[in-house]
């Protein structure tokens, strides 16, 4: 298996490289087109680096422990599916793992009917494959054999480091952290890079577009459907490692500012904005620079992300992880970064679309303030990560930006934008009379103000909270209200045709109301959310926000051969009456002197109670629980299904919508 | 035309100074000292009870845990803060695993109070915010142990 993962690996990379140099030649001869050839080629030398990964996945799955990375990430107690995900569960796997990823986009990109891919655009994707791929094979090589030398010791390399080494097999390996065994692991990574990599796509054909001077809008017509599903996957990645965090790191948690969330957000953030930019650049004609800067700047930061979360240098000097990687990766960056600066200076003018804005008070606007306040958001998070390091090299000092930094800077910010999201669908596209904006605005405005009466005489008395459910009521009602009148403009009968016809807006509208949720969740969490500790003897009770949490009994048992499940029996009460047994445990494994704990949840819309076994002894017996009282978390995953699914009804529409499209529906609605 | 886009751009300006402001002061605000065990220990007087963040190698057998009153206390052993001199000893690994088992190095008792985190064991890397107090030690307000993405196990013993 050692072979036939290496060997075709190796291949792939030499036939990348060597469609890259046929692909120089045909520039050279002034041929824009990629040649056949070279397409084959691509497309042949993706198929050998699937090679690679499935002798990797095969040796995971049959545990071959002369592997080192298998060693590491795999052992017999884990399911089987576990032992395919260990495939990006380690450093040398997950890169491995992402340059086939990359590979893989290209041969869709290759093979899509359109003609996406010329010289140029094929020339920038051949050198991030080879690039990421070449990372993985001389940097971090996954297929690294473990020998044993004349001496009796161990190392890892992947041909004998000496004359007389043997190959060794360990009997057991060391297995997947525990804490990335679950469900939201398993695919949280893949999606995430997937939305990574499909944007490596929009910035070939920037980039070559660029080159070549191509004044015409191709950029958008080719490449939307890219930017949008690569969004689509972005976000779900994004809200997938949210909810592991908040299932399985135990405090509940489900956003910490860590660097590496952080960075992830850092191309989400500029993606957001390019959605908006090519729609009023398709509607309009305006914004073409800033769609050029957009696309480029989520590439090199999708990079930039990589980066953090590989290289282990951003997280802080007293570095997370070590890495050889880190040095490669920083000058790939860069000549990405000068090459962009250049072409973007050299093309400027060529690129001027005319920048009119005809009212400061009409949705292109909006649209204008809501790029802004995104970009505002991606240069605060940006600094936030790459100010320590500055100033540790100008000063010596080794200083961090922590969650203070990013509550204090990132909320005001946060608020606007949803105040633009909330009251966005209200602004026409020409520009508005305040009393027509009146007229839509009352019913919405009517039911948000009633809203928060009831909550406020059902004794909610928090400020920040009233004031956060108002402006997203708002802002849903808004939406609401509007669809409906569309709805009773259509007729009912046609309603649902109507909708999918312009699912290009209401798709944009779900995505909005999902924003909207997910802003409702972290209100809850931030405003609302209280916890309470206690040691408690059985039958003892600990009250929390109505509720009672009674301990039953605790147990041990061993019917996993890694782990003991240590289990705690309690009972849920609302209001004296019960309402679940709940059951929170932890997971500990004496080989590596860790435990991880296995929260218990009681979930409805309107909340969680949530358990967490802190500590426990079985022979007193007692329990020390951390009770949490989570309101409104729920919808915050409700929202990233919002998300997720409006993202994917932009993605199936054409990008050529007619303008008269739009101001079809929009008719009706100025009554 | 020209008139409304100039109260535009004066718009634009505002806002990004705004912003500008908003990351200044807050990073003037909210940064931290990150420092070594070493580095907090000889200037002491002056951090004491200041806001700080400390990286150290977790000492497994000084973890004592009460689930009663959730104190727990354990000691940390220096390791380098520089990223090169951490490369050049052998990686992160390998500068936690000696921290561990060497005596002479400067060590700092850290005291928290709340659940005992996951990961918290011999040879792990903890990162600590909190502040020194006068009988130097480090009351914690939050304990950050090593990143479960960046996991990556040490090969087994050799075992047969």
């Amino acid at each position: 298996m050692f072979f036939a993962g290496l060997i075709p690996s190796y291949l792939a990379l030499l036939a990348f490289l060597v469609a890259i140099v046929l692909t120089v030649l045909a520039i050279w001869r002034k041929q824009s087109e990629l040649p056949k050839l070279v397409s084959l080629l691509a497309k042949f030398a993706f198929i050998l680096q699937t090679l690679g990964v499935i002798s990797l996945v095969v040796m995971l799955v049959l545990e071959d422990y002369t592997n080192y990375y298998v060693a590491s990430v795999v052992n017999p107690a884990m399911p089987g599916i576990l032992k395919v995900t260990a495939l990006w569960g380690g450093q040398a796997g997950s890169l491995f793992f992402w340059s086939w990823l990359v590979s893989l986009i290209v041969f869709i990109a290759l093979s899509s009917k359109r003609k996406l891919i010329d010289a140029w655009s094929f020339l920038v994707l051949a050198a991030n494959v080879s690039f990421f791929l070449g990372l993985s094979l001389f940097g971090d090589n996954p297929f690294m054999r473990i020998w044993a030398l004349s001496d009796g010791s161990l190392v890892s390399s992947l041909f004998a480091p000496e004359a007389g080494a043997v190959v060794h097999k360990l009997s057991i390996g060391m297995g997947l952290n525990p804490l990335l065994r679950h469900p939201g692991m398993i695919i949280h990574p893949p999606m995430l890079y997937l939305g990574y990599a499909l944007f490596f796509v929009p910035f070939a054909v920037g980039i070559s577009t660029l080159i070549q001077k191509r004044n015409d809008d191709q950029l958008i017509h080719d490449t939307r459907t890219w930017v949008v599903l690569g969004w689509v996957f972005l976000t779900g990645g994004i809200v997938l490692g949210s909810w592991w965090s908040y299932d399985v790191l135990g405090w509940g948690g489900y956003w910490a500012w860590d660097p590496v969330e952080t960075a992830s957000l850092l191309p989400w953030l500029t993606a957001t904005a390019l959605l908006h930019s090519f729609l009023l650049e398709r509607k309009r004609g305006i914004f073409k620079r800033f769609n050029f800067v957009l696309v480029l700047l989520t590439y090199l930061l999708v990079i930039f992300s990589i980066f953090v979360t590989r290289s282990g240098l951003v997280n802080s000097v007293h570095a997370f992880s070590e890495s050889t990687i880190s040095i490669p990766l920083l000058v790939f960056m860069c000549f990405w970064l000068l090459t962009s600066i250049v072409l973007l200076v050299w093309r400027w003018k060529a690129l001027g679309g005319e920048f009119e804005i005809s009212s400061p008070f009409n949705r292109e606007a909006f649209f204008l303030y809501t790029n802004i306040i995104l970009l505002a958001l991606t240069a605060v998070c940006l600094w936030g990560l790459i100010f320590p390091l500055i100033n540790g090299a100008l000063t010596g000092n080794q200083v961090v930006l922590d969650r203070g930094y990013y509550d204090r800077t990132t909320t005001p910010l946060f608020l606007l934008l949803v105040f633009l999201l909330a009251i966005c669908p209200l602004i026409g596209w020409n520009a508005v009379q305040l009393k027509k904006i009146g007229k839509k605005l009352w019913i919405p405005l009517g039911l948000s103000v009633l809203t928060v009466v009831i909550l406020f005489l059902s004794r909610l008395r928090i400020a920040m909270a009233l004031a956060g459910i108002f402006l997203v009521a708002l802002g849903l009602f808004t939406l609401l209200t509007l669809t409906i009148r569309d709805g009773i403009a259509v007729g009912f009968s046609k309603f649902w045709a109507f909708l999918w016809k312009q699912r290009n807006r209401y798709g944009a509208w779900l995505v909005h109301a999902g924003i909207l949720l997910i802003a409702l969740g972290i209100v809850g969490m931030e405003t609302l959310s209280t916890n309470i500790q206690g040691t408690m003897l059985p039958h003892e009770k600990m009250p929390l926000m109505g509720y009672e949490i009674e301990f039953n009994s605790i147990s041990e048992t061993f019917t996993n051969p890694e782990y003991m499940t240590a289990q705690s029996d309690t009972t849920l009460y609302k209001d004296g009456k019960e309402i679940a047994r709940l059951y929170p445990a932890q997971h500990i494994y004496p080989e590596r002197n860790q435990f991880i704990s296995i929260p218990a949840v009681d979930s409805n819309l309107g909340r969680d109670v949530y358990l967490l076994l802190v500590g426990y002894n079985v022979d007193v017996p007692y329990i020390t629980l951390r009770m949490s009282v989570n309101p409104l978390i729920n919808f915050m995953w409700l929202g990233g299904i919002f998300l997720v699914l409006g993202g994917l009804c932009v993605a199936t529409t054409s990008s050529h919508v007619r303008e008269d499209e739009e101001l079809v529906q929009e008719e009706p609605l100025e009554v | 035309m020209k008139k409304k886009n100039t109260k535009l751009i004066i718009g634009i300006v505002i806002i990004v100074a705004a912003v500008v402001y908003l990351i200044a002061s807050s990073t003037l605000s909210q940064s931290q000292y990150f420092l070594t065990v070493e580095e907090l220990q000889s200037n002491q007087a002056e951090y004491v009870g200041k806001n700080v963040r400390m990286s150290g190698a977790v000492l497994g057998d000084t973890i004592k845990y009460d689930p009663q009153t959730l104190e727990l206390t354990f000691q940390v052993a220096q390791i380098p803060g520089d990223h090169r001199v951490i490369e050049q000893m052998g990686g992160m690994s390998v500068v936690l695993a000696q921290a561990a088992h060497d005596p002479t190095l400067p060590k700092m008792t850290v005291h928290y109070v709340g659940p005992r985190p996951d990961l918290l064991k011999d040879e792990a890397q903890a990162i600590i915010t909190g502040s020194l107090d006068e009988n130097g030690i480090f009351q914690a307000s939050e304990l950050l142990l090593k990143c479960p993405s960046k996991y990556q196990s040490e090969l087994p013993e050799q075992s047969k």
